[in-house]
């Protein structure tokens, strides 16, 4: 176990060591400049393009630029090139306007998700199942965008009511319970829509679970043995499909910094994905490679606390 | 069966408090309603956030927004575009003009002369005593003072790169000894100054003087650069226009010290400190120094002539007592931070700014918005509006529904979306055309388009009137010319080149181009074809780029088309000139220079005259331009250039886009008089098209008011 735990954790350090050398060379490699070089602006004269060259160390080889900009951001004085912000306090900030949102989003998928594809793997081949499978395409295939536009302009015109932003502007001083509710209908939209496709393919993985385990052995037994259909449903069943999704919740991880850039654009909402997508539109380095950094981060945590999750709920694997 | 029960519970009971939340949120009538308070807010979007409040340092639009509201500029322009003063009352501009004692060169009917003489025979040129021509006695009536200046000896050190690569400077020491120097005071800029003189002085007493002669570099390895330090340190004639402005007495700023002239010398040095990394910098570089006359009084100083500079003084101006020196070693030490590396770009000024503006600064949130308050104190009366909330919405489609939701007043509409609400009572729009124009360029290095009727014929077989109408929704203009239409400089005269698809074949027949059998047109056994290229991700530009290549499929072009990303299309293709034609935009300033868009000198790599114009008259017209002070003149200047590009024809000249703006009907202009009385009167835009100009007066009120019908 501690062996395991040991080697797992040098060999993400060393992959972490080629993602930043990667990244950091895709981002340098690829066309476009920081808008502070930007030469079509006529304000910007070749001496000042070269000042900033110089202040940003763009004019150093690209290995000193690597060295220079992990020491920053190992003793966190990595500032965005944008406004000369403390880029680990930017993140910080976008990150807790990100977390409702991939919570109630999370809540929302894995509570419904569970329900729908339980039942459409009970009444298999039936009505209800085929019109779940349908809107499951149908919800992968119609691009998340289309589906914001649809909701936001039918609620307002319906409704006529603010959707956009974290909460209503111009509320002015209302009571705090009018305001926490205000704060939670900014949050119904943008948090359904991004669970729309979660709720498609996690319960399409349910449903496709539950149909594996009512096939075993131990399942027809139970039947054989009289236990009554629910209880082989949900006790015996049930329990066995959610092993592999024990292991999903470590691969959630990621998704707390990756944001929904789509979304969180739409509905205007300041947190992460939108902040990575503006700063790569200006080519805002630090920014972008921080960001990058700390994902990759998370997705390696992820599959470390995966892998440690399945060892203590199945007793089958041992290491 | 508990797992059954709680497998579904616990999503419909979720959903059900989601869903309760509606209840609670305020409709578009209930917000002004259901919160008078709302009515004194002026809430506005914006795709972008702004990056740096600091009028020095930042350079994109949304910071420039704030800061026009924080920040106040000693001038600024009024409904005509005419310079008005802002926190300054008024300015004067006169100039110093001075030229050294030319000892080598003879004068007609003098000789050689010493600096005495000089002057006493301008004296005597000015009272009428030797015969002049009409140019030459205006100038001499212009003189007001002439004085000499006696001959000095000095030192100055330059500093040489030792080669190329090297980064190590050098110093180098340069002995001086100056002759004597003539010193005019002029009543106003007079850019043909020394020309005219030099009918009185000889002709080559200027061009003759050689500054060679008076300086002596010490070290041996150095003086190939001589001819360098002659040209810079001993010009032979020199022109300093001055312009003095007159300060508005007890103007504060918003935390309280009163505004005066030690503030605009600050402003100006911090644009020119290098540790501040001002984007500004190109637009001062003119200025040899400002001076503070007395608290009230500034004049500043520029090295030659260059009339755009008055505009330059538009710019907020900034607290000296948050931002000088001491203040920011404080604000270092406060923070932890290494004095010596401290500078403007890291103050906390940048995300709290304090200027002497009509608004004044409350809090910024990152992408989300960003709060003014009205500053009570201002000196021309508080605006109307308590709060201008300025909010961050990066969609367009999303912003136009916040708009129907009521939670944001005004928003980049779009031509199509004001389309859609021209018929609703609810609101008013406007329209006007903007400052830009959307063009082809071609690439003149290339040979098939250095013919002045080959390019005129391309413009006359694309109908841009069916482009405004049908791609713009009738919101653009047609433009002939680079000047920006609403102001004086634009030659209204420039008939803009007809669409004539016939003629256009005509016109390239003349220039040897004839249809071959297949229909493409031919010279010398080759194809007329060419890649017309645009970025991606314009949908307008686009447009444009599908109808010009049918529209020149029609007359028999093989026009082949590429959208390339923006990043891509400026650096691999605009920079290196690498094209044969291609769509863009020019935004414009109001002042009429055109010296690197337009001019031959500025067409190598990375420079904006990317399809290679060269005109030897345009050139000299740039230049005049950009030195002449009196407006008439420019004007005339700016007509002329004007019907010379338009008839070179390097660009077609599409369009001018219309700006849009969708207001609600109850926004209306608010004015008291002196008796006390209040009038409302409707938003109207100026003449120049700009429907904010009276911002400052504008409210919101609970009922949209009936006005008269209007004549």
């Amino acid at each position: 176990m501690l062996s395991f735990i040991g080697r797992s954790i040098i060999q993400k350090t060393i992959t972490l060591f080629f993602v930043s050398i990667v990244s950091f060379l895709i981002i340098h490699l690829a066309p476009g400049k920081p808008s502070q070089v930007d030469p079509l602006n006529p304000k910007f004269t070749p001496e000042i393009v070269e000042r900033f060259r110089k202040e940003f160390h763009l004019d150093k080889p690209i290995y000193v630029q690597y060295v220079y900009f992990y020491r920053d951001l190992f003793t966190g004085k990595t500032v965005s090139w944008k406004d000369n912000q403390s880029v680990l306090g930017k993140i910080w900030e976008r990150f807790l306007n990100s977390l409702p949102l991939f919570i109630v989003g999370t809540i929302i998928t894995w509570t419904l998700s569970f329900p729908i594809g339980i039942r459409s793997a009970i009444f298999r081949g039936g009505l209800y199942d085929r019109s779940a499978t349908f809107f499951s395409y149908l919800l992968i295939s119609v691009p998340g965008f289309f589906f914001a536009y649809v909701l936001i302009i039918f609620v307002v015109t319906h409704f006529h009511v603010p959707v956009i932003g974290l909460k209503t502007f111009g509320i002015g001083d209302a009571s705090w319970l009018r305001m926490i509710m205000d704060r939670v209908w900014h949050l119904l939209l943008p948090s359904v829509l991004g669970a729309t496709g979660g709720i498609a393919i996690l319960s399409r993985y349910v449903r496709s679970q539950m149909l594996e385990v009512e096939g075993q052995d131990y399942v027809r037994t139970a039947r054989a043995k009289g236990v009554p259909e629910e209880q082989v449903h949900y006790k015996h069943a049930l329990r066995n499909a959610l092993l592999p999704f024990v292991t999903m919740f470590g691969l959630i991880l990621p998704g707390l910094i990756g944001g929904s850039v789509i979304i969180e654009s739409i509905f205007s909402w300041p947190g992460m994905g939108r902040m990575a997508y503006e700063a790569i539109l200006a080519r805002d380095y630090p920014i972008i490679l921080t960001v990058n950094f700390v994902s990759a981060v998370l997705v390696l945590a992820g599959t470390f606390v995966s892998d440690l999750l399945y060892l203590v709920v199945d007793p089958r694997i041992r290491l | 069966m508990t797992i059954r029960r709680v497998l579904i519970l616990a999503p419909t009971v979720l959903i059900l408090f989601l869903i309760q939340s509606y209840l609670w949120v305020p409709t578009y009538e209930e917000q002004t309603r259901g919160n008078p308070d709302r009515l004194n807010e002026y809430i506005t979007a914006s795709i972008g956030d702004a990056s740096i409040l600091n009028p020095i340092l930042s350079a994109d639009s949304a910071s420039s927004d704030i800061q026009s509201l924080v920040f106040e500029g000693l001038i600024d322009r009024d409904e005509e575009l005419r310079f008005r003063g802002r926190l300054a009352t008024s300015w004067e501009i006169y100039e110093e003009a001075f030229f050294y004692v030319n000892e080598g060169a003879s004068i007609p009917g003098v000789g050689k002369a010493e600096g005495e003489d000089v002057v006493a025979l301008l004296w005597r040129a000015k009272t009428g005593d030797l015969p002049t021509n009409p140019e030459l006695k205006a100038s001499l009536g212009n003189i007001r003072e002439i004085s000499v200046g006696p001959a000095r000896n000095f030192l100055v050190t330059r500093y040489e790169k030792k080669n190329e690569e090297d980064k190590e400077t050098e110093e180098v020491r340069v002995r001086v000894s100056a002759p004597a120097r003539i010193k005019l005071v002029l009543d106003a800029v007079d850019q043909d100054l020394f020309q005219n003189l030099s009918h009185i002085l000889g002709k080559d007493y200027f061009s003759s003087f050689n500054g060679q002669g008076y300086l002596a570099v010490d070290d041996e390895r150095w003086q190939e650069k001589r001819a360098k330090y002659a040209e810079e340190i001993l010009p032979a004639t020199e022109h300093n226009p001055i312009v003095v402005f007159h300060l508005r007495p007890g103007v504060k700023f918003h935390d309280g010290p009163v505004f005066d002239a030690h503030d605009v010398k600050f402003t100006f040095e911090a644009i020119m400190n290098p540790k501040n990394l001002s984007p500004r910098i190109a637009d001062y570089e003119p200025v040899k120094r400002v001076e503070v006359v007395d608290p009230l009084t500034v004049s500043i100083v520029y090295k030659r002539l260059y009339s755009p500079a008055l505009g330059t003084w538009a710019m907020g101006i900034l607290p000296e007592h948050l931002l000088n020196d001491e203040a920011l070693k404080k604000e270092a030490i406060r923070l932890g931070k290494n004095p010596e590396k401290f500078s403007m770009r890291q103050s906390r000024f940048n995300r709290h700014p304090i200027g002497c503006g009509p608004f004044v600064f409350r809090e910024w949130k990152s992408d989300q918005y960003i709060i003014l308050d009205r500053f009570y104190d201002y000196w021309e009366g508080p605006p109307n509006y308590k709060r201008y909330v300025y909010r961050i919405v990066p969609d367009l489609l999303t912003q136009e529904m916040e708009f129907y939701a009521g939670t944001i007043d005004s928003y980049n509409v779009q031509p199509h979306q004001v389309e859609r609400l021209r018929d609703d009572p609810r609101y008013q729009n406007f329209s006007g055309p903007s400052f830009g124009y959307t063009y082809i360029g071609y690439n003149m290095r290339r040979e098939l388009f250095n013919d002045p009727r080959v390019r005129r014929a391309l413009s006359m077989a694309i109908d841009v009137d069916k482009i405004i109408d049908y791609v713009l929704y009738s919101q653009g203009e047609r433009i002939t010319g680079p000047f920006v239409k609403q102001t004086d400089y634009y030659n209204h005269s420039v008939k803009h080149v007809p669409y004539d698809p016939p003629a256009a074949l005509r016109v390239l027949e003349e220039a040897g181009w004839r249809r071959n059998k297949e229909g493409w047109l031919e010279k010398d056994g080759k194809r007329f074809q060419f890649t017309l290229i645009t970025n991606s991700g314009n949908d307008l530009r686009k447009a444009v780029l599908a109808i010009a290549q049918d529209a020149w499929k029609q007359i028999g072009i093989d026009v082949r088309t590429d959208l390339l990303e923006w990043s891509v299309f400026i650096q691999e293709r605009v920079d290196k000139a690498d094209f044969d034609a291609l769509i863009l935009g020019w935004v414009m300033g109001i002042e009429p220079d055109l010296y690197q868009i337009w001019h031959s000198s500025q067409t190598h790599p990375h420079q904006l005259n990317f399809v290679a114009f060269n005109n030897s008259e345009a050139d000299d017209l740039i230049i005049k331009i950009r030195q002449e002070y009196d407006h008439e003149r420019q004007v005339a200047y700016c007509h002329r250039l004007h019907e010379i590009i338009a008839h070179e024809q390097p660009y077609t000249f599409l369009y001018v886009a219309k700006w849009t703006a969708i207001l609600d009907k109850r926004i209306v202009i608010k004015e008291t008089d002196r008796q006390g009385k209040i009038m409302y009167k409707k938003i109207k835009p100026t003449k120049t098209g700009n429907f904010a100009f009276y911002f400052n007066k504008w409210i919101k009120l609970p009922e949209a008011p009936g006005f008269a019908a209007e004549g």
